[in-house]
């Protein structure tokens, strides 16, 4: 999905030109992708509303591969009857159908009071209207074209909301965050962190074993509503990720080539 | 039968109207004359007439006959109307025949008449003004008013000489007039049409003079002077980004075409997948790179506006950038000389700041320094973000502020040419300034007038 992808590729590309400088960063970063993001242990009903079959086939079969159980409307009223009769745990909406405006869907859900999270799939690509999906109820957006893995990780963000988050301490494993304190620790070892930082591992920690993509984090940690050029987020993951998986530790946030970063307890 | 086509006209119809009212502004006038006239004439006829009446009465009975014929004698326009009649009605002397009725004494009024004299009986319209002797005897004094007709007659000559021939030129001029705006205009329409086809030389001819058609013609010629520029750099923006968006295309196809040929295992393919991916996605961002510039320039966000602390925005900029700064070995400091605040779209703003500081950053040489600072500099408020970076040189530094345009010494360094495109698009929105300076080391500022 456009410049999202520009910090795994554009590593390689800026080491040759810059001399290697990032080298030790990346280095981290690299020698430790997985293979891919996990699947999804939870089958979930996903009602997909997409005018485009091609698209439709291509968005079903991921989901359908990651054992989701996959619905799809060609157009508005009948996506709106299929959102309406219910049983779909998440739906994808494309922002242009024939029939009706796939915003008015989702006003029309929320005023029936269904609160089923919906992600707006659009080919406007525009900053207003992202904040015009937004506001009419939808709860994420992508513009057309995505990679596949954004949204994957976007819908399976949306199907597991985070937990309760009245707790005042967050665990994953053996790393402990605790929100009054400000103080992180994993086992015994006390970890310094950087406010920035520690906001980066409080927003993983909640969304423990779940893709984050850099876009997400952008968006969702520093609040940015632009792509910025350069490869920042890893930058800002590689300076976490040295103080939170030491050398003799097995690690826990985890590079996926192309998608994004996960947290994850060490098996 | 075909009226021509300029009786259709405005003004065609607007003259005839004009006309129209002029006429009838005439005949109202000249009514008016007419009858004031009239009037005048009658009322002295009226004074004449009770005049001579009371003149006549007052004399003795002997010398009121002498005074009738002397009266009648001198009267060569035979205007002059006087006779008494005797209580029964018989005339005793005078030049009318008999007494209308109706009449009351010493009020004048129109009447009815019959003349005798010695050319006979004729009956002819008088003022008459009549008056009982003591006696019992009735003198009567009127005069001819005949020439107040003729007045009516010269008004109407006078209506004819003038009236005709005016609305007669005013229905030729606005022949002429509504004639000649029709051709004009349909020169204009023969020429539009051209420049609809597609001609966008095709300029309206203008005579020179100060006119308002020469007016209208002189500013849409410029307005298509604006078009036609603009359209030669939307073709030329258009020519940067079929060859920006060629390059990297370009390589795909040319890495699919390899990959197909010579890749053997899966994960020769997938490396091959990958690459693919990766120039598209840059070709990708930058169309979304081109969208948002397209989005800032025309959003019109002012609604939104507010006002944005500068220190937080600065600070936040740089602790975003300080690690990949100091990966590559340069320091970033900010630097907030005050609590300065500015009218606008933080969001675009933070934007913006972050571009200038991912360009420094971006140039800036091991070792170097990038410096973010607010300060005030005779009531405005600036944004200044410097670096010990090469620097533009003064002739390139209009030119890194247009789409797509990148430096040749930048040319190695990662980046879609469209950062400081960004900025200056943000920079206008808000009503800012953008300077650059510096060389080498850069220095750019935005300067944010009216601060508070």
């Amino acid at each position: 999905m456009l410049s999202l992808h520009d910090g795994s590729e554009d590593n390689s590309r800026v080491d040759r030109e810059s001399g290697g400088q990032q080298t030790s960063t990346l280095a981290t970063a690299d020698h430790e992708s997985v293979a891919m993001a996990p699947r999804n242990e939870t089958m979930a009903k996903v009602l997909l509303i997409e005018d485009d079959k091609e698209t439709a086939d291509e968005i079903g079969a991921e989901f359908r591969d990651r054992g989701h159980d996959v619905d799809w409307a060609a157009n508005g009223i009948e996506g709106l009857d299929k959102a309406r009769s219910g049983g779909a745990e998440v739906i994808i909406v494309d922002r242009l159908l024939p029939g009706m405006d796939g915003l008015t869907i989702i006003e029309a859900l929320r005023q029936d009071g269904l609160h089923t999270p919906v992600l707006v799939l659009s080919a406007l690509g525009a900053v207003n209207d992202r904040v015009r999906g937004l506001r009419a109820g939808g709860d994420d957006y992508l513009t057309k074209p995505f990679a596949t893995v954004e949204l994957v990780a976007r819908i399976e963000a949306l199907l597991r909301r985070p937990a309760d988050s009245r707790d005042t301490v967050l665990r994953v494993g053996p790393l402990e965050l605790d929100l009054i304190e400000r103080t992180i620790k994993r086992g015994d070892r006390t970890i310094d962190l950087l406010p920035r930082e520690f906001r980066l591992l409080e927003y993983m920690m909640r969304r423990k074993d779940q893709m984050l993509t850099r876009a997400m984090l952008l968006e969702e940690v520093w609040n940015y509503k632009f792509i910025p050029h350069t490869n920042l987020v890893d930058v800002h993951m590689g300076r976490l990720r040295r103080k939170v998986d030491a050398p003799n530790e097995p690690p826990m946030i985890h590079n996926v080539r192309g998608a994004g970063f996960i947290l994850r307890a060490p098996t | 039968m075909r009226l021509p086509d300029f009786v259709r006209t405005t003004t065609f119809r607007w003259t005839l109207a004009v006309a129209g009212a002029f006429v009838l502004c005439t005949l109202v006038l000249f009514g008016f004359v007419y009858w004031e006239t009239a009037a005048y004439m009658t009322s002295s006829f009226d004074d004449l007439i009770t005049g001579e009446l009371h003149i006549i009465a007052a004399d003795t009975p002997e010398r009121r006959l002498a005074q009738i014929n002397e009266r009648l004698n001198n009267d060569p326009r035979r205007v002059r109307i006087a006779a008494l009649f005797g209580a029964d009605g018989h005339r005793i002397a005078g030049n009318m025949e008999s007494l209308p009725g109706g009449l009351t004494p010493d009020v004048p009024a129109d009447a009815v008449v019959v003349r005798v004299d010695n050319r006979g009986r004729e009956t002819e319209t008088v003022r008459l003004v009549t008056e009982r002797l003591p006696d019992g005897e009735v003198l009567a004094i009127g005069r001819n008013i005949e020439e107040i007709g003729e007045i009516a007659e010269i008004v109407r000559r006078a209506l004819m000489l003038g009236l005709l021939p005016a609305f007669g030129l005013a229905v030729v001029i606005g022949l002429v007039l509504s004639s000649r705006a029709q051709n004009r205009l349909s020169e204009v329409n023969r020429r539009i049409q051209r420049i609809v086809a597609g001609d966008l030389r095709e300029r309206l001819s203008a005579r020179g003079g100060n006119d308002p058609f020469d007016q209208f013609a002189v500013s849409v010629n410029r307005m298509l002077d604006e078009i036609e520029t603009l359209i030669q750099e939307i073709s030329g923006i258009g020519d940067n980004i079929a060859h920006d968006l060629r390059t990297p295309l370009t390589r795909v196809r040319v890495r699919l075409e390899r990959g197909r040929e010579h890749a053997a295992t899966p994960a020769e393919f997938r490396a091959v997948a990958d690459q693919a991916i990766a120039g598209l996605d840059q070709t990708l961002t930058i169309i979304t790179a081109l969208l948002r510039i397209g989005e800032i320039e025309h959003s019109g966000r002012l609604a939104g506006f507010s006002e944005v602390r500068l220190a937080p925005l600065l600070r936040e900029v740089g602790d975003f950038y300080e690690p990949i700064a100091e990966d590559k070995g340069v320091t970033i400091s900010v630097e907030v000389a005050d609590e300065a605040t500015v009218h606008g779209d933080r969001d675009l703003l933070f934007e913006a700041v972050a571009n200038l500081v991912d360009n420094a950053v971006k140039f800036t040489p091991e070792g170097g320094r990038v410096e973010l600072a607010s300060l005030r500099r005779g009531g405005e408020s600036v944004i200044r973000v410097s670096d010990t970076g090469p620097g533009i040189p003064e002739n390139e530094r209009e030119a890194v502020t247009k789409r797509f345009y990148r430096s040749d010494k930048s040319r190695r360094t990662d980046g879609v040419g469209l950062g400081l495109s960004q900025v200056t698009a943000v920079v206008k929105l808000h009503g800012f300034r953008f300077t650059i300076a510096g060389c080498p080391g850069c220095t750019v500022e935005i300067v944010c007038p009216q601060a508070h």
